[in-house]
């Protein structure tokens, strides 16, 4: 409103008060952000700083012994294998479907199916790490064994969800005219999609997969039922339960020794190390690859 | 078409999980039927199990966490969409992004080692010196493991979801909506009032629903906090269980028949809730896009 | 422009190349491992799951065994109900624990058997700053489990413990929240000593606790206890000296208040020579008289739970065997008491039951 009005509207008690109101929300909204940040800086600056102590070339390379003598070096280097695999295993499949899906259901699906299949895969991404856990073993581990790769194949359920959505995402960014053209060439559906659209996203489909695998390496409940029963020594059998990180850090935290507390510290500094990372390079990469998609319209 | 093949994966997943659990749980149900949900007692030698207490801890911490986090997440989120200089923006809402970043187990470590002596030594004293007459801090905790703990560390994980959400609807709202009410006179905070919190109210709806799921399912940061005790207490610092927390302890070492069922007569429920809760909010999602989809 | 679709080709190029190693990669490893997997696993391999009770001998075992004969052990400390279910699920190779199993869980694990391979004392620590060892008895560890004794300068703590200032201080009741073979122990002797704790609660792996904080392991009881002024729990004694935590003398029947320690677990064993059909000994709370002076009541044999049918019983069973004899010699130093000869003889004749 500009300022030429009556000066009594401007210094009226009803602007004074509502502009004191104002500004009351905007110090509350700050003052809830900074308490955000803060209680990050406090979590992980309490990681950093008792994990970084015990983070050494042990910790690396050695495994847990329960009967270690005190001054025998101790570390979780199985557990760190373990999760490469475990990881590695999920984001292997897991990546394939996700993507596939996302295809069918943004390029190939009558709109009808596409709508419950989504839905159904949006239900699938609120489902309770634990309950799938459960699942996975009652589907595959009990009276078989645990395995790493039943481990792998209940933290690809979790990630299913979010590749897909995140390659659904990307592929509606590629601009109709694309596919338009392509299929105005005489192209097949199919070969618009592998050849003109596909590429177009393959930025977006690493970002997605990158976040979905930083979310998943640090679960733990469906670890529980798959891989937790794993041995001391440095293995990367994946049909045998191996240990893994999140794990680690479980249990570790709720022994007596101190001793083992640092290096739960340690290994939480490595996991999130590896998450915060992942997530920030993805990021970037997504507002890069968006930023290029977007600015070819 | 292997594409199909696929995306029916989801659905598929969907309704195996159903089968499977059902099954695995069902000498449970049959024997206990629905009073299950409303027997107190967890007595594998009495053979008689419920999941009273820990449905009634899984409201407490999820609705308190919820009750923390809602104007929280909102204020955050107001922050980064409305009050905030351009330049804050992107660097805050980052980090609040790496809050959601943390694994849950990593949490409930810092739960542990750090909330818990904290909230033994100086915030239980606190509340309880000052507010010791609401039943809800009556008592003072011997052990940090407790269901306040479990409460805080389930709000720090929620936040980061539900400002996120709110963020994306916040920015949704039509600029030329504010811009009539800012001509119109209103301070910021009353275009937030009586512009973007009616646009979004739905999608604010279904943030919350999203973070009460997320808060209901965490078994792991639970667990590690919350005393694995098996009561019903309105003091906030005794020891208490929810229905995910309960999974993730006794599932491991349950050596009879008819614990095991019952273990996964509590997922049953968990599953069900989560469905519910999940399909309410995508429902509301669905339904918000359209109405407000550009003609 | 040409370069700057170069650039975006190039850029979409090494995303794509990336992702394509990243794959290669993982899968190629996996399959190494799994090679050295299966060349490993012919060299000797066994895997184990149980009670946290044995873990301290287990752990020194491994070790022992491995140097001597070349085969590998592990072994997860999950509690002894981890190892009932672990071994009935059919995912370790054998089980652990030392609640011994019922009817129903020998039914479900449809071909197990079961035989004591260790011997050991459940001590019942606490934490609390006064010099002298603390003595305790039954009754009264029953009524503060039960909740009825919530204070350590009760009126009854303290006549039995003349001379020693007790401070006013709340008892926090620790407890195992998993599965507990050490639970089972302790619930037992709770069972002889209380009538009310008897039909309330009773005995099992896992009860219905009326009162205190649950911790998953023997470590996890210690380290709350450690962590927590004024807190009582139970755990094997190896847990106790390895955290140097106090724990109680126990009154016994003869009257005498004695320690978890190799007299008090030597005359304790006595109690009972012999065994059920499936090799049951319960050792808890012995009777009076000149033998039982200087018993320790919470004693208790653990078991090792092995299936009768199973593809690792070439190697099973020469563990197993080791374990009951040259194996009890490094016990001791644990406060393990090596279990007497019928308990090896009868071992080895149940061994014979295991076949592949």
């Amino acid at each position: 409103m500009s300022a030429s009005a009556a000066p009594d509207l401007f210094r009226s008690e009803r602007i004074r008060r509502r502009r004191a109101v104002n500004r009351l929300v905007e110090l509350l909204a700050t003052a809830a952000a900074l308490l955000a940040v803060a209680v990050l800086a406090i979590v992980v600056g309490s990681v950093a700083k008792r994990g970084a102590g015990a983070l050494n070339w042990d910790f690396f390379t050695k495994t847990p012994d329960f009967a270690a003598l005190p001054g025998q070096p101790t570390g979780a280097a199985n557990a760190i294998v373990g999760t490469l695999v475990i990881v590695g295993l999920a984001v292997l499949m897991a990546l394939p479907v996700g993507i596939l899906s996302a295809i069918y259901l943004n390029e190939l699906a009558p709109r009808r199916v596409a709508n419950v299949l989504t839905l159904a895969l949006d239900v699938l991404n609120g489902i309770p790490a634990i309950v799938l856990g459960i699942f996975v073993f009652v589907l595959v581990v009990n009276g078989h064994g645990q395995a790493a790769w039943k481990a792998s194949f209940a933290l690809a359920i979790l990630m299913l969800p979010l590749v897909a959505r995140a390659t659904q995402e990307v592929l509606a960014l590629v601009p109709n005219s694309f596919r338009e053209a392509s299929l105005a060439l005489g192209a097949a559906k199919w070969r618009t999609t592998l050849s003109v659209v596909l590429p177009q996203t393959l930025g977006g489909i690493v970002t997605g997969a990158t976040l979905a695998t930083a979310r998943i390496a640090g679960e733990t409940a469906p670890l529980l039922f798959t891989s937790s029963l794993a041995g001391n020594a440095i293995s990367h059998d994946p049909r045998e339960p191996l240990s893994s990180l999140p794990l680690f850090i479980f249990t570790s935290a709720e022994q007596a020794d101190p001793k083992l507390h640092e290096q739960a510290w340690a290994a939480a500094l490595v996991l999130i190390g590896f998450v915060l990372v992942a997530s920030l390079i993805a990021r970037a990469f997504a507002a890069r690859s968006r930023q290029r998609l977007t600015g070819e319209r | 078409m292997v594409t199909l093949a696929a995306a029916l994966s989801g659905l598929v997943l969907l309704i195996l999980i159903a089968r499977e659990l059902l099954t695995a749980a069902w000498p449970a149900m049959d024997r206990f039927g629905l009073d299950f949900l409303t027997t107190k007692a967890w007595d594998p030698n009495k053979k008689l199990f419920g999941a009273a207490t820990f449905i009634f801890g899984t409201a407490v911490t999820s609705f308190g966490a919820l009750l923390l986090a809602t104007p929280i997440s909102i204020a955050i989120a107001l922050f980064l969409t409305e009050l905030a200089p351009r330049g804050v923006r992107g660097a805050v809402g980052i980090l609040v992004d790496m809050l959601a970043a943390i694994p849950s187990v990593v949490l409930g470590l810092w739960g542990i080692l750090v909330l818990g002596p904290f909230i033994v030594h100086t915030l239980a004293p606190a509340l309880h010196g000052t507010l010791g007459f609401l039943p809800i801090f009556s008592t003072e905790p011997s052990v940090g493991s407790n269901v306040f703990a479990a409460i805080l560390v389930l709000t720090i994980m929620i936040v980061p979801i539900i400002s996120s959400i709110c963020r994306e609807l916040f920015l949704g709202v039509p600029q030329e909506l504010k811009d009539g009410a800012l001509a119109l006179g209103a301070t910021r905070w009353e275009v937030v009032r009586g512009v973007v919190f009616p646009y979004a109210r739905a999608g604010i709806a279904a943030a919350l629903i999203l973070g009460l799921g997320r808060a209901v399912g965490e078994a792991i940061a639970v667990t590690q906090v919350i005393g694995n005790n098996v009561a019903i207490h309105w003091s906030l610092f005794e020891s208490g269980d929810t229905l995910a927390s309960r999974i993730a302890s006794q599932y491991i070492g349950a050596d009879t028949n008819l614990q095991i069922q019952s273990l996964v007569y509590l997922a049953v429920i968990l599953l069900v809730f989560s469905l519910v809760a999940n399909v309410l909010a995508q429902i509301i999602v669905r339904r918000v896009a359209g109405r407000h989809k550009p003609a | 422009m040409r370069g700057l679709m170069r650039s975006k080709k190039n850029g979409r190029l090494a995303a794509a190349t990336g992702v394509v190693v990243a794959i290669t990669t993982v899968a190629a490893f996996s399959v190494a491992g799994a090679q050295a997997g299966s060349a490993r696993s012919s060299a000797g391999e066994i895997s184990g799951a149980g009670a946290t009770f044995p873990a301290p001998l287990i752990a020194v075992w491994q070790q022992r065994y491995e140097a001597a004969k070349g085969v590998k052990v592990n072994y997860n400390a999950i509690g002894s109900g981890g190892g009932i279910a672990a071994i009935t699920q059919k995912t370790v190779d054998f089980g652990a624990s030392d609640a011994p199993l019922t009817s129903d869980q020998f039914g479900s694990c449809n071909g197990c058997v079961q035989l004591p391979w260790v011997l050991s004392a459940t001590s019942v620590m606490y934490n609390m700053p006064l010099k002298n060892t603390l003595r305790m008895t039954g009754p009264i560890l029953a009524d503060i489990y039960l909740g009825k004794i919530k204070n350590w300068n009760d009126r009854r703590i303290k006549s039995i413990n003349p001379g020693v200032s007790i401070p006013d201080q709340n008892i926090t009741v620790v407890y195992r929240s998993d599965g507990s073979g050490t639970t089972y122990n302790f619930t037992s002797y709770l069972n002889t000593v209380s009538r009310e704790w008897k039909s309330k609660v009773g005995k099992g792996t896992t009860v219905n606790w009326p009162t205190g904080v649950g911790a998953r392991g023997s470590s996890g009881v210690s380290g709350v206890i450690s962590r927590t002024e004024g807190a009582i729990g139970y755990a094997d004694i190896a847990y106790a000296l390895k955290n140097h935590l106090k724990f109680f003398a126990m009154k016994n029947r003869a009257g005498r208040f004695t320690r978890p320690g190799l007299v008090g677990i030597r005359a304790a064993s006595q109690a009972d020579r012999k065994f059920s059909p499936t090799n049951e000994l319960s050792i808890v709370n012995p009777p009076p008289g000149k033998r039982f002076l200087k018993a320790y009541p919470i004693c208790t044999y653990s078991y090792v739970l092995l299936r009768t049918q199973s593809q690792k019983a070439a190697l099973l069973k020469p563990f197993v065997t080791w374990a009951l004899t040259t194996g009890q010699q490094y016990g001791p130093n644990l406060v393990f008491q090596p279990v007497p000869a019928y308990v090896v003889a009868r071992g080895k004749a149940t061994l014979k039951k295991v076949h592949s």
